[in-house]
């Protein structure tokens, strides 16, 4: 299949979706009620022009952030020690699973009560949806590192700090880099739902947790605006995918030695 | 409340790690005084035998239904598509990019449109298990189908079987274990999914507990029901991984983690 039709193929065919949605909406006379693609594309301008989109989404970026380093600091040395230590891997191992298995969502109320509304609430959910990522590709780094490259370092006479440089860092950099990967798209979809959860929790309240979340709560229930519902939807959909792009082309590019 | 610890520290014997997990939860209670921010465990307790004798059935069956359906779905239609996908490369040219994009979106994000298309109840978390577990299932067992060893179906159709038998006999089992490990990851995600779409917009299922013991403020429910969340998530993992060592006792397989 030539490169022209493989791009020509998709993009033909979401021509043709966006066509008939269109008409469709015009044709039932339901604009307002159902979004539309040219009403989608309006409203997506007019929230890009007066900031109410850009300024939600750096307040929930921010946060998504400050919860992925918190999630790396707590996570990487966790899963290290756990990776080294079998014993440490046995008695810890029930613990994760069992931790791992609670939605991090389901933390909302806990969390709630303990960090309040003002945005920390979501900082936790956050920090534990990223932080399982981290723990288990860094123990998976761990355990992965070659032994007889070890045994040949030390043989050849490097000291520990050396080894630690020149063999276990290179050795388990995909692998820590491949769980920040996961854990940022963990935090990105939980940061979303931990301020839809929240925003409903407090909606007319307090306007100054003003995350994407936040804002789809009140443009769902205050604004009944269908369009920019769907624009956050495509806003959010376009920073996943950057932010997954991105992360696997800075892999490529910071540690060429893992393509695979 | 003495008792009750004791029974759940002989249930959790063989796992120091649950213990000492426990004991710190305990510790922390003690230490907080304050039973709303960090209910102690003999309340916790007394919450899901409670609940047991009343709601927990209900609202377990009711989460289980909403997961059948919606993996169900996702599930199956993830399958079919990755085989179509195998099969066609047109199919698999129009599709590719759309997975692409669609993936990496979190089906949590879906949970404003899901309500407005389908108002509280079970279409929203029904709708988001479904979006959530049918992109892992398609990735895995497309990389599953395309990477099954082509000598073997080549000897396959020389040998005479038929289209439908290749595909039954060669690269259904060859492609099982990517099929399997997507399957479970699919469950995974499923899984926080089905409580995230319960908590803002069902009317039943665990997650719509938790937020029912929040409007009574009983915190000792809320903790009870995350306990449970956990449980059945956990034994539901559990059984798929069961099941991939059943099925795949041939295969030297490896595990997804995420």
């Amino acid at each position: 299949m030539s490169p022209a039709l493989r791009i020509g193929l998709p993009l033909g065919a979401l021509v043709v979706i966006l066509i008939a949605w269109e008409t469709a909406v015009r044709a039932t006379g339901t604009a307002g009620l159902v979004p539309s693609p040219v009403n989608v594309a309006r409203a997506g301008v007019a929230l890009i022009a007066d900031g109410t989109a850009t300024r939600a989404l750096a307040g929930s970026l921010q946060r998504v952030l400050i919860g992925f380093c918190v999630a790396a600091v707590i996570g990487v040395p966790i899963g290290l020690a756990i990776g080294t230590a079998p014993t440490l891997d046995r008695i810890f191992r029930p613990v994760l699973d069992a931790m791992r298995s609670v939605a991090p969502i389901a933390w909302i109320p806990m969390a709630i009560l303990w960090l309040g509304v003002r945005g920390d609430a979501a900082l936790f959910v956050v920090a534990y949806a990223a932080v399982f990522p981290f723990i288990l590709n860094a123990s998976d780094a761990a355990r992965r590192v070659d032994g007889s490259l070890l045994a040949a370092a030390r043989s050849l006479g490097a000291g520990r700090a050396l080894t630690f440089g020149a063999v276990i860092t290179p050795s388990a950099l995909p692998f820590l880099f491949t769980g920040a990967r996961i854990a940022m798209g963990f935090a990105w979809g939980s940061i979303i739902a931990a301020e839809l959860a929240i925003g409903i929790k407090v909606t007319g309240q307090s306007r100054a947790v003003a995350g994407l979340g936040q804002l789809m709560v009140e443009t769902l229930y205050v604004r009944r605006d269908v369009d920019a519902l769907v624009f956050y939807m495509l806003m959010i959909g376009a920073v996943s995918f950057l932010i997954d792009f991105g992360m696997r082309r800075a892999q490529i590019r910071l540690m060429p030695w893992t393509l695979r | 409340m003495s008792s009750a610890l004791r029974r759940v520290a002989t249930a959790a014997q063989p796992m120091i790690g649950i213990a000492a997990l426990i004991a710190a939860w305990q510790a922390a209670s003690v230490i907080a005084a304050n039973p709303t921010l960090a209910p102690p465990l003999g309340a916790i307790a007394r919450q899901i035998a409670a609940m047991a004798s009343t709601d927990l059935l209900n609202d377990v069956v009711a989460s289980l239904v909403h997961l059948l359906l919606g993996y169900g779905c996702g599930a199956i239609l993830g399958l079919v598509l990755a085989l179509l996908a195998a099969r066609s490369e047109w199919f698999a040219a129009i599709l590719d990019p759309y997975v692409e994009f669609l993936r990496p979106i979190s089906a949590i994000a879906w949970i404003p449109i899901a309500i407005l298309l389908f108002g509280v109840g079970r279409g929203v978390p029904v709708f988001l298990i479904f979006y959530a577990s049918l992109f892992p299932i398609l990735v895995s067992t497309l990389d599953g189908v395309r990477s099954v060893d082509r000598g073997l179906i080549n000897a396959g159709r020389a040998l005479g079987a038929s289209r439908r038998l290749v595909v039954t006999n060669i690269i259904l089992p060859a492609a099982l274990p990517s099929i399997l490990s997507g399957a479970r990851l699919s469950l995974g995600v499923a899984w926080v999914a089905m409580v995230a779409g319960e908590l803002v917009g069902a009317d039943a299922g665990l997650g719509w507990r938790i937020m029912w013991y929040q409007e009574f403020f009983s915190m000792d429910g809320v903790m009870a029901t995350i306990v449970v969340i956990g449980a059945v998530g956990w034994l539901l993992d559990a059984l798929l991984r069961a099941l991939q060592r059943r099925l795949l006792a041939w295969s030297p397989t490896t595990g997804a983690r995420g």
